[in-house]
């Protein structure tokens, strides 16, 4: 059980990541490489707020929401907004991660750093297994924070003029929906998410600077087995590659962890491209 | 001076690179310290990954780093085969070639099938695993703690000392550049050039998308084998960490800042980088930044990286001389059109339905040849999508569709191009980086096969088929009257000269059927007479043309029979007078009916 639970609390670091992926694939259809990475600098400010400067936890994920924030309209600012071909969003969004990675290399080294968690660090028997406090929580906003977009998506305004961008972006501009705006705006909202998470996000993985590829990647395959665009799919990725990582480490060896990860991969893009909860349409000329 | 340029520019372009190859040769004969000669070495072998990397991100767009992980099958290969007690470097090479190779096909068949993120977040997993891998076989590769005891490499049963392993690594970087380089001055490279910019009117000539980007990536992985080899023998012992995701970064900014769609940009690329990178101990803290702001500034700025700009620079300076020195083009006469072998295209009972949308229901058309078929009809009637239909882009509900009775439905759009059909599109696609002649000789990938190994080789029938490809060209270039402009760039044609590229790209393999859709929209009349003209001797000639328009003049006037489509049926066909005078097809196509006339002059 205890292996069950640590897999589902990675599961729900992963899905943080790629419910970021989503809002940015659903308002300009490209991903943002460089979410992970904002999450890790997320974790500094987070372990620098608690850790070095001991100020209380909800100031510190309040700043850290706007730090990263900031950081992330920046991104949109420099790498997004005037790259011409669909395509270099590719290299654009991987070299903004690159920076980030080599910033926090340069402050801070490569030493993990420790990040406390505001309900300690002590171990708890919960439904037959062990696990840390931070690792509940993790579900329990990963969950939530899933339902709050969908009702939110469906019920908002703002959100109906994602959903609609999404669909078809040169109709919602006809509409009235200033859709570069509206990319901007939930370019740097995935900044903010960004920042929030650090205070959670730090307690599990630790504070370090190559945080960022392996969760970027993780993310993706959440992504690429819940279907690109789908909220709901994400639990069920976020817990499959979890609970794949947790359970192959456990009873097949330490080495297959991400080989394992990486075979559902492969067989999802192989047998099911669009992932488990997307819809599919017929490819145009 | 301009012609001192011109003299220069007459010299065949693989000297230069020659030359620079034997300088770099002879740079430790002539006393360089080590540290120097070995950096050389390190970007050699640097060099050899990018340009794998070029092949299958700059040629064929698709953007996936398994070289790296390619790059560390070759170099534990080699490791392993050392270790195993055969030290000649030769066959060192040949096992990690295919190591790489086998890497390459395993990850790129699922990877390609999707391109895009899935093919590079699959591709940058696969980095991720090397030490994972390596770890689950410790006993052999040493696992994370690194592979030692690698033998020193022999060639011809003499050990290689240190020297000759420097001639060793530049003698098999020359012979793979040359490999590259004569891929991508053919047929080969134009196809990718072709596929890069536009997939769509890739298959409309006959390239297999998939395929084609396999090859690549596939082919991509020789380089990087090849370097992991030499690098195993460099040092004799392999860690996990010269493989890392960081060392992939430094492989695409490499790429990105030489120009990823270059042959030679790899080596710019990854000299800057490596001596870069090693010259101050500040730039290696900040060696993860820069790469970083490479990749970020390359992405943003310049597609084409330095050679991009390198090559513009040469154009100008072309132009500049020509101009000074007025250059004539050289006239190239059309000639009478030889007689064409047209087939009957049928199209039986044809159903197809997007979604709600019955595009097309039962529609039913036979053109012959030596005859033009025009279809007509409102917008939405579903002509456009009868043209995508029969050329293999959608796939029909039901119904056959036949080439001479051979039935051509449900074959990918590559194979019924094969199969003689060609078509123009309603939105010319003109590919950037080609110049109007390589447009259209590309137009003739379809017709005869020539292997990836004639290029290379640069065997006669390799240059039997470029010689056809070029006369084909400029003549195809002559029917459509735009050999004036054959060696302006493609894409800086205005729109009714890129309709008549198109027609002339659709001409140029000789096809069975031809499919023009909406050719003559944006023409002005000159160029409506030229096309009209051509269209006529075509049919004349014995070609099946299939003419979707909008101009209902120009149509009465070419046609040999009408097809009239309206809301996916075929409303009327016939002959020009039976159809000009269908009063259905006047309220229904023209919207006048005879007692609608009062009202319509009201409006």
């Amino acid at each position: 059980m205890t292996i069950v639970l640590t897999g589902l609390a990675s599961g729900a670091v992963y899905a943080l990541v790629a419910i970021g992926y989503n809002i940015v694939f659903l308002s300009q259809k490209t991903f943002n490489f460089a979410q992970a990475s904002l999450m890790m600098l997320g974790t500094f400010v987070a372990y620098v707020g608690v850790a070095v400067y001991g100020l209380p936890w909800w100031l510190v994920t309040i700043i850290a929401g706007i730090l990263i924030g900031a950081v992330a309209a920046l991104q949109e600012f420099v790498g997004i907004r005037f790259v011409s071909e669909h395509f270099n969003l590719l290299v654009t969004t991987l070299g903004a991660s690159i920076i980030m990675e080599g910033v926090a290399q340069l402050i801070w080294g490569g030493e993990p750093r420790p990040v406390p968690f505001v309900l300690g660090n002590d171990v708890l028997d919960f439904l037959g297994g062990r696990v840390y406090p931070v690792e509940i929580v993790l579900v329990i906003v990963a969950v939530l924070l899933v339902v709050a977009l969908t009702q939110y998506a469906k019920r908002s305004m703002t959100g109906i003029a994602l959903l609609g961008m999404s669909e078809d972006s040169e109709a919602a501009q006809l509409r009235g929906v200033n859709v570069k705006r509206f990319a901007f705006a939930a370019f740097v909202f995935t900044g903010v998410l960004a920042g929030l998470m650090g205070t959670l996000i730090g307690p599990k993985t630790y504070a370090v600077a190559t945080l960022g590829v392996a969760l970027a990647i993780k993310g993706f395959v959440v992504l690429a087995i819940g279907g690109f665009g789908s909220m709901w799919g994400i639990l069920v990725g976020g817990a499959v590659v979890g609970l794949t990582e947790s359970l192959s480490a456990r009873w097949i060896g330490g080495d297959f962890a991400n080989l394992s990860v990486f075979f559902i991969l492969i067989i999802i893009l192989m047998v099911k491209p669009t992932g488990l909860f997307a819809r599919v349409r017929e490819r145009t000329v | 001076m301009a012609s001192l340029w011109l003299k220069v520019r007459a010299i065949p372009g693989w000297v230069w690179p020659l030359l620079f190859a034997v300088i770099l040769i002879v740079i430790p004969f002539v006393g360089a310290p080590y540290p120097i000669v070995r950096q050389i070495e390190l970007t050699i072998m640097l060099a050899l990954i990018v340009s794998g990397v070029n092949l299958s991100f700059g040629y064929a767009g698709e953007l996936a780093l398994g070289q790296v992980a390619m790059y560390a099958a070759g170099a534990y290969t080699a490791g392993l085969v050392s270790k195993a007690g055969q030290t000649d470097l030769l066959i060192q090479l040949g096992a990690g070639a295919l190591a790489a190779l086998a890497v390459g096909f395993i990850s790129g068949v699922p990877g390609l099938r999707l391109g895009g993120w899935s093919l590079a977040m699959s591709s940058f997993f696969l980095i991720l695993l090397v030490p994972d891998v390596l770890s689950l076989f410790k006993e052999q590769t040493g696992g994370r703690n690194g592979m030692s005891g690698i033998q020193q490499a022999t060639l011809f049963g003499n050990p290689i000392d240190s020297e000759t392993y420097y001639v060793v690594i530049l003698v098999v970087a020359l012979l793979w550049f040359a490999v590259m380089r004569n891929l991508i001055v053919s047929r080969y490279g134009t196809a990718l050039k072709v596929m890069k910019r536009s997939p769509v009117l890739a298959s409309s000539i006959g390239i297999s998308v998939y395929q084609t980007k396999l090859s690549a990536y596939a082919i991509g992985a020789i380089p990087a084998g090849l370097a992991g080899v030499l690098f195993a023998n460099l040092d004799r012992f392999l860690s996990p960490e010269a493989f890392a995701f960081s060392f992939a970064m430094t492989v695409l900014a490499s790429s990105i800042l030489g120009g990823p769609a270059s042959i030679y940009g790899a080596i710019v690329g990854a000299f800057i980088l490596q001596f870069g990178m090693n010259q101050s101990t500040t730039f290696q803290e900040w060696g993860l930044v820069f790469t970083g702001l490479f990749l970020l500034v390359g992405g943003v700025a310049f597609g084409g990286g330095l050679s991009g700009f390198a090559r513009s620079l040469v154009r100008r300076a072309d132009k500049a001389a020509r101009a000074q020195l007025g250059h004539e083009p050289p006239v190239v006469e059309a000639g009478a059109i030889e007689k064409r072998d047209g087939s009957v295209l049928e199209a039986k009972n044809v159903s197809k339905a997007f979604g709600g949308n019955q595009a097309l229901s039962d529609v039913s058309v036979v053109a012959k040849p030596g005859q033009v078929t025009a279809i007509i009809g409102p917008n939405g009637s579903g002509k456009t999508t009868l043209l995508n239909v029969v050329s293999g882009f959608y796939r029909t509900d039901s119904g056959t569709i036949a080439i001479d009775g051979e039935e051509v439905q449900g074959l990918a759009a590559d194979k019924v191009a094969r199969a003689g059909v060609s078509r123009t599109f309603q939105t010319p696609y003109v590919p950037a980086k080609l110049t109007v002649h390589e447009a259209v000789e590309a137009g003739r990938y379809g017709r005869d096969r020539s292997t990836l190994l004639s290029a290379i080789l640069r065997l006669p029938s390799y240059w039997r088929i470029s010689k056809a490809d070029r006369v084909e060209a400029d003549r195809s270039l002559a029917l459509v009257g735009l050999n004036d402009a054959r060696d302006e760039m493609a894409d800086s044609l205005p729109l009714g000269n890129r309709r008549l590229l198109e027609v002339a790209r659709s001409l140029v393999g000789s096809p069975k059927v031809l499919l023009l859709d909406e050719v003559a929209s944006g023409l002005d009349e000159d160029e409506i007479e030229i096309l009209a003209d051509l269209i006529l001797k075509l049919r004349d000639a014995g070609l099946t043309v299939v003419l979707v328009e909008h101009n209902f003049r120009l149509v009465l006037r070419l046609a040999d029979v009408i097809y009239v489509l309206a809301e996916g049926k075929v409303m009327a066909h016939g002959n020009p007078d039976e159809i000009e005078n269908n009063p259905r097809v006047m309220e229904e196509y023209l919207g006048v009916t005879p007692e609608d006339d009062s009202q319509k002059k009201g409006r």
